[in-house]
Parts: C-alpha cells; structure tokens; sequence
C-alpha cells in the first residue's frame, strides 16, 4: 500500500501512540497488573475509581514511575490528580515536558 | 503456662503437600542448591485479584494459611490474632533496600516499604476479617512462634479472648540464601533431605513456610499442654529443663508416645537431640520434621503442625516437640488428647 509523505502531524500522531502504548506497559509492570494488556486500557478511559480501579497507592506508584522513566517530579498534590486522570492525559504531560 | 489450650484448626503452607488437606510426607528431591521451598496454593481462591498484585510471597502465604485456618475452625472473626516472625517481609525489605541505593535515596515506591514491617501480615489479616481486636507480631528469632503461642495462652487463661488466631510464617529470598551461606548455616555441599541427618557434615538445608492455628478454651481433640522456653542454655541444663517439664505435667518419659525433634543434620548442633533422647526417650519413637519443610526460624510452627495432624490420624496420647534454632533458642511444647 503506497502511503503519502510523513508530514510533521502524522509524526507527531506517531511518537504520541508510541508514547501510550509504552506508558501502558509500564503501567501494567510497575502496579502489577496480571492479565491485563495494553490494549485492554482504554486511553481516555479514568484510571482510579471506573476504569483500571486503582487507588490511592497506586496514584504515588504512577508519580515514581513518571520521576523514574521520565525524570518529571510532581510535587503539587491538585496537579498530579489531573495528570493522572487517564493513559492520555498522562501521555500529554509527558509530552509537555519534553524539549522542543 | 498450666492450663488447657486447644486447637480447633489448622492451616499450613509449606515444601509438603500441606495446604489441600491430603498430607503424606514426601522428601523433596533438590536440583540445585540446599533451598525447599513451600508449594504455593492458588491464592485467587482467597485474596481479590485486586489486592493481590501488590503483595509479596509471604504476605499472600501468610494471609491464605490464616483465612484458610479460619476457615477449618469454623471461626470468622477471631479476638485476636498473634503470629511470630524471625524475618517478616524479606523479599519487599530487599527491594526497598535496594531501590534506595538505585535511585539515589529520591523516587522510592511506598509499597515494598509498607509491606516491609513485620506486622504486615497481621495487618491483611485484620483487614479481611474486619477483626480490631489485639494484634500483635513478635520477632525474636528462634523463639518467634513461641513467643506467640505464650502469648496467645497468656490471652486464653486471662479470658482477654476466646478464640485466638496464632501462627508463623517466613519466606527465604535468594539474597538471605546467600548471606545465611557465607555464615555457614548452610550446607557446603548439595544435600538431599533424605540424606541430611546422616551427611555428618556443619550446615543444613532451608526453608521456608507458614502455619496458623485457631486456638481456645472450648475443648476439642488435641490442646497444647506445656510450652518451655530455654535461651542458649547448656546440654545440662536443657535436659534438666526436660525433668523439670515432664514432672510438672505429672508424666514420665515413657508416656510420651512421639518425640517430634528439630534435628537438621548439623553436626555442630545435632547433639543436643541425641544426649536428649539417649537418656529419656531410647525407645520413643523419633520424627525428626526438618527434612520436610527445612530450617528457618518459625519452623516450630511446622513442627506443631504436624504434631496435630498425627495426633488428630489416631496418634499417642502425648507428643512433645523438641526444637533449637542454630544451639540458641531451645523450645518444648507438649500436647495432648
């Protein structure tokens, strides 16, 4: 199948998806999470109460998972309830904090 | 301790088929290196899926045998749970010490360091069963489940409690394999327990497990009749001791009909059993429990395991239980019918 030439929006799209479905595996790894795959993880899907049920614990494993694999420190409480919200709004912030 | 302890129900996760309910003792056959390790049940039949996946071997061991010896009593919610441990969370002790040194003391994860704490598992334990009543873990070594059995009779005559959840567990981590090893507890050469109380060789095999008990005063089959605890004592002294003992209890030698002894092949420790028997048990029958579940602290508490499942198989009127850890902490437990 021929495909038309990368454009900087595709690439974008691209390292973004690489970006979640990295971060799900590491999701999974670092809480734990038997017989879950990536692909079962919704994107947009919430990741405490609804979605994956997690909890309280498992919001201060995915602040050290950030700090370890991405060297982004979260010390305000209120932003890390809105950057944990689901896989793409963690993604996002990721991406955020890269240099341009 | 005088007094009537009886044992309503048991539980036990350890290297013998133990937890199913259909014991018969078999001597593993080790490949590698001198480790037995317990034979882990299907944890999903006792904990949610949802806590499970944060705990470590010996908080799902330790929570199961619990629940599961709950549930032989037929007791759900017990006055007070009381265990003991030599070395509580290994596994999640080492992960925490080693991610500290990793990360540079910065991005720890809370979880290995919460469930580090010896009392962890009393803590699951006393979550699942919504039981707030006393809860207490005692850590000394060799004297572990001891400790917790004094305490749990202590509970019982005092009428602090009616049925008490007592028991024991450990695991063993390759890391602690290691260290034990360059210390010499372990056996230099691979040895098979078939073949450990004749290697004539220092060392032993390890080991690993957890066992759980319902104790009370309502009668039942077998109660606890005596427990004696002695701290490096002399071989004098510990068979002076074992007079002692059998007198207070009014029995003579020759009414013990088992003798279940910690006897784990280590030349430098052995003796100990061996003057013991030779001067009040020559006939008694002898079964030595460490070729089963291996050395570690709270093996005593495998050893009071076995000592109801033979007893409860129409075994003798009384059966006591000799144990010493490395020639330091030295324990009898008398029971009875």
């Amino acid at each position: 199948m021929r495909r038309g030439p990368i454009t900087r929006k595709r690439l974008t799209y691209n390292i973004m998806e690489a970006l979640k479905l990295k971060l799900k595996q590491q999701i999974i790894e670092a809480l734990n999470l038997q017989d879950t795959k990536p692909e079962d993880i919704d994107d947009n899907a919430p990741l405490f109460g609804e979605g994956l049920g997690l909890d309280s614990i498992d919001s201060l494993e995915l602040m050290v998972l950030l700090e370890r694999n991405y060297q982004i420190k979260v010390e305000d409480p209120r932003e890390g309830r809105k950057i944990l919200q689901s896989v793409q709004t963690m993604a996002e912030f990721i991406q955020s904090k890269q240099p341009a | 301790m005088k007094g009537r302890f009886y044992i309503q129900g048991t539980a036990a996760i350890s290297p013998q088929e133990s937890f199913s309910g259909t014991f018969t003792p078999q001597l593993a056959r080790l490949e590698d290196r001198n480790l037995l390790r317990v034979k882990e049940p299907d944890y999903r039949d006792f904990i949610a899926p949802n806590s499970l996946r944060r705990m470590s071997r010996v908080l799902k061991m330790g929570l199961t045998t619990a629940l599961k010896c709950l549930q032989n009593s037929n007791v759900a919610v017990p006055d007070a749970i009381i265990t003991g441990t030599g070395k509580g969370s290994l596994h999640d002790t080492e992960r925490f010490l080693h991610d500290i040194r990793q990360y540079k003391e910065t991005a720890l994860n809370p979880t290995p360091f919460i469930q580090s704490t010896y009392n962890s598992v009393n803590g699951l334990i006393a979550l699942q069963t919504r039981c707030t009543q006393y809860n207490n873990t005692f850590v000394h070594r060799g004297f572990s489940f001891e400790h917790a059995l004094l305490d749990s009779m202590m509970q019982l005559n005092e009428g602090a409690a009616k049925h008490v959840l007592a028991g024991a567990f450990e695991e063993i981590s390759d890391e602690h394999f290691y260290i034990k090893s360059r210390i010499g507890f372990w056996k230099e050469q691979l040895t098979q327990p078939a073949d450990m109380l004749t290697s004539g060789t220092p060392g032993t095999i390890s080991g690993e497990g957890s066992a759980f008990f319902v104790l009370s005063t309502a009668p039942s089959d077998v109660h606890i009749a005596g427990l004696k605890m002695l701290y490096k004592p002399t071989q004098e002294q510990v068979s002076t001791a074992l007079g002692n003992f059998l007198r207070e209890h009014q029995l003579q030698p020759e009414d013990i009909g088992l003798l279940i002894t910690g006897r784990n092949g280590d030349v430098n420790f052995d003796f100990y059993y061996q003057e013991l028997i030779a001067q009040y048990f020559p006939q008694t029958p002898e079964l030595p429990f460490k070729q089963l579940c291996g050395e570690y602290d709270t093996a005593s508490a495998f050893a009071l395991w076995l000592a109801v499942e033979r007893m409860r198989a129409g075994g003798p009127e009384h059966v006591l239980i000799y144990n010493q850890f490395f020639g330091e902490q030295h324990s009898f437990v008398l029971l009875g019918r």
